[in-house]
């Protein structure tokens, strides 16, 4: 393996690795048997894309409904053939968030607003909103929760793939 | 006026300093630089900008290593099983 790789001695973490990997690797086999191997161009993109759809659909089902972010993944690869179609029409960030909008108005106290403000400087904020998925409505702490395990997830998703990068690339 | 103010931020104080800064912290172990460079005192601005750049560079990194997996996948059709076989048992 590569020396800039990280040690993990915490077992937690190598645990969480074999389940995003296994997940990770059954989306890919059932995706390579759907379609024939074509060598155009297009065909190369759109492989990756389908390739990159794998991994945040894998990792968002290995979390479950438990998280805000892997639900807005699972929405959103859902129902992409829908949001592709309304791309024009409708804003492409509005149209998941209008689901939750209403979901988490209806569960929030109305006296509970958040006047302690980690985001000294907002801007930081909304970018944050932006990256993290289905983040768009969270009041500020749970935004700093979401983000902290989205990272995690993420970061080990991306050495997963990393490793097989390097396994496909010896044989 | 003021004491409405300052009435309704004890109600909300159920959301504390130290319960963000417990937050903040946690997202500084998970920065991979932050926690290379052993310094206690990091603010929680710089820990959120390092946040944006890592999630961005995660982001960008999927789609490098994306390209090349799907690359790769379609070159290699067999030996599949002792790939997976390989990676479990490290």
């Amino acid at each position: 393996m590569s020396a800039s790789q990280q040690l993990t001695p915490t077992n937690p973490n190598s645990a969480l690795k074999i389940r995003l990997a296994y997940r990770f690797l059954l989306t890919l086999n059932t995706l390579n048997a759907k379609k024939p191997p074509n060598f155009d161009h297009t065909q190369i993109h759109r492989r990756s894309h389908r390739v990159k759809i794998a991994a945040y659909a894998s990792m968002a089902s290995v979390v479950g409904p438990k998280r805000a972010w892997s639900r807005a993944i699972l929405w959103k690869i859902r129902n992409r053939g829908m949001l592709a179609r309304n791309k024009k029409r409708i804003h492409r960030i509005s149209t998941p968030i209008r689901l939750h909008r209403h979901h988490a108005r209806r569960r929030r106290n109305p006296n509970r607003v958040v006047h302690v403000d980690p985001f000294v400087n907002s801007g930081l904020e909304v970018k944050l909103r932006k990256l993290v998925p289905g983040a768009e409505t969270i009041d500020p702490c749970g935004l700093l929760d979401e983000t902290a395990d989205y990272i995690k997830y993420l970061a080990t998703q991306v050495e997963v793939m990393r490793n097989l990068v390097d396994l496909y690339s010896t044989i | 006026m003021s004491s409405r103010r300052s009435r309704t931020r004890q109600s909300t104080s159920r959301i504390s300093d130290d319960q963000i800064n417990d937050l903040v912290s946690r997202l500084q172990q998970l920065l991979p630089e932050i926690r290379n460079r052993r310094s206690d005192k990091v603010s929680a601005s710089k820990v959120l900008q390092e946040t944006c750049s890592y999630i961005r560079s995660l982001h960008r990194e999927v789609d490098d290593l994306s390209d090349r997996l799907s690359e790769l996948l379609e070159n290699t059709d067999s030996t599949q099983a002792t790939i997976i076989r390989s990676l479990l048992s490290q």
